[in-house]
């Protein structure tokens, strides 16, 4: 489990993320949001122990990640939106480098990027960037960790490596691990991703389940328009509206109609899951 | 539970791992220093072919200044060594890696100290006695004069010792050698972790702005208390015995200071 508490991060005199607090449990696939500039990568490199709070703390099992023990670090894999090409073969990179991870499993790597039809004997630096990006996810899946951060990992696919992605994240992730996804293609993950964090500037505005949402949220697709929704966006045939959920009826999260009536009124928002 | 400071299959398992990386980016590198040798003595050979018409080997002389430039080199080199530490993707990359930091360092101090210098080194040494086995003319292998070179040094210090009633040894001189050599590859691998670009222009700024500090420290108080304390040559003697002592220590001070500054940029590197 990590539990973060009262948190700050700033670059320099520019405040990024402000007393952020909150508890991300084993067993989830978190879909971090927010919009560009909030923080979200900041937030990733802080939780895997690339950056130190500037307040707070962070702890992930009893342990403060900035401290980077060899334990934590073979427990977790952080994988940036963007992915160095390493002037190896793909296996070779497999073989040199998932030794260092006691869980990892070269053959697992070989298949996975097998299911995401990248060749094993290509270099790294020599692959397009989806090709390089599906490499270096089928590697952090193969390390086997408890803990994935990835950064924008569908950035960069086309659609049926979307589709893989999504496919492989479920199947090779154990059912303990926590996986933490930040994104902005909510479209690219919305059946994958659960719970669902959105972080503005400096708060975190929901950090809920799909469950809880849905019992604070109504997610409307008919016709009839409701002028106290918090969003409304009329498509072909209809239109999706997000209000209050004061009935306690079911209904399917839109992820990209929640993200932006969070965005349209933050404070209401917020109140309704802090209740 | 393994200990979080420094486990020994741990760190063998990242030694290898560097090391595997070291060969793919920077081991051919010393390789190509250390064949700096073969360039000059091709383009001695050929200048002369062109220019005088005989064949000539660069002489001992210029095999011996190539070998202190190539040296020169590979201490510049040591800036790019662990240098993509800085680069926001790499060196996340790096961080991440399973091992502490004491194992991390440890392995940086392994490599730059010992490893990449001896494949220059080899690779240096085993072209000259190639091409003075296969060309007689180059005058003798640099290794294979080296005894008589120490041999000859020792001579002339036990000239100037018998001169000055003292007693200069070839230790003290391998002592300085070799803890200067350790502070500079340091300084510029240190130089190499900390700036991000224009690392070797960086790594030179610092040593003029020392220079500097140290050239006005020294002009106004080392020169004021040479005057008042050295009078006749017995002293001067002396004093550069002290000199040479104090520039051995404080070469140590400095290359474990440098190791310090690189363990403690590693721990609180962030990206």
């Amino acid at each position: 489990m990590i539990t973060v508490q009262n948190l700050s991060f700033s670059y320099g005199t520019k405040g990024v993320l402000k007393n952020i607090s909150m508890e991300l449990k084993g067993g989830n696939i978190y879909g971090l949001l927010g919009e560009n500039g909030v923080g979200k990568t900041t937030l990733l490199t802080l939780l895997c122990g690339l950056k130190a709070p500037l307040s707070g703390t962070i702890d992930t099992d009893g342990r403060f990640p900035f401290d980077r023990q060899p334990s934590l670090l073979s427990e977790q894999f952080y994988l940036p939106d963007e992915v160095a090409p390493m002037p190896y073969r793909a296996y070779e990179f497999g073989r040199e480098n998932g030794k260092l991870w006691p869980n990892f499993r070269q053959d697992l790597f070989l298949s996975i990027l097998q299911e995401f039809e990248v060749d094993g004997n290509h270099r790294m630096d020599r692959m397009s960037a989806g090709q390089l990006k599906k490499t270096w996810i089928a590697f952090a899946l193969a390390c086997q960790v408890r803990h994935y951060f990835l950064d924008e990992p569908t950035n960069g696919l086309d659609i049926p490596s979307k589709a893989q992605f999504r496919k492989a994240i479920t199947r090779y992730t154990a059912e303990d691990s926590m996986v933490i996804i930040s994104t902005h293609q909510v479209r690219d993950l919305e059946n994958v991703i659960d719970p669902i964090i959105i972080l503005d500037k400096e708060d975190v505005l929901v950090n809920a389940s799909l469950e809880t949402i849905s019992r604070k949220l109504f997610f409307d697709y008919g016709n009839e328009i409701h002028p106290e929704a918090l969003y409304l966006e009329r498509t072909p045939g209809g239109a999706i509206q997000v209000y209050p959920n004061t009935t306690g009826e079911d209904s399917k999260v839109n992820l990209e109609a929640l993200f932006n009536a969070v965005h349209a009124h933050k404070d209401v928002v917020k109140a309704l899951f802090q209740q | 539970m393994k200990n979080e400071v420094f486990n020994g299959s741990r760190f063998w398992t990242y030694f290898k791992y560097d090391l595997t990386q070291m060969w793919r980016y920077h081991m051919r590198a010393a390789l190509g220093i250390g064949l700096s040798g073969l360039i000059v003595y091709v383009v001695a050979v050929a200048f002369g072919l062109i220019i005088n018409h005989t064949w000539a080997a660069p002489s001992f002389i210029a095999r011996v200044a190539t070998f202190f430039t190539a040296f020169a080199i590979l201490e510049l080199y040591q800036t790019r060594t662990y240098g993509y530490l800085t680069d926001k993707q790499k060196g996340s990359a790096w961080l991440m890696i399973p091992a502490s930091t004491l194992e991390k360092w440890l392995s940086m101090m392994v490599m730059t100290l010992i490893v990449i210098p001896l494949v220059f080194l080899v690779s240096f040494f085993a072209v000259d006695s190639l091409l003075c086995l296969i060309d007689p003319t180059c005058g003798g292998a640099i290794l294979g004069k080296t005894s008589e070179l120490i041999s000859a040094f020792q001579a002339k210090l036990g000239e100037a010792n018998a001169f000055y009633e003292t007693a200069w040894s070839i230790r003290m001189f391998i002592g300085i050698c070799i803890a200067s050599y350790c502070a500079n590859f340091l300084f510029f691998l240190l130089c190499g972790l900390c700036f991000k670009r224009y690392k070797i222009l960086a790594a030179f700024a610092i040593i003029f702005v020392l220079s500097l500090l140290f050239s006005i420290f020294f002009g106004f108080f080392g020169m004021g208390y040479m005057e008042q304390n050295f009078t006749d040559f017995a002293d001067a003697e002396a004093f550069l015995r002290g000199y040479l002592r104090w520039t051995t220590i404080s070469s140590w001070i400095m290359a474990i200071g440098l190791g310090g500054g690189i363990y403690y940029r590693i721990k609180t590197l962030k990206h």
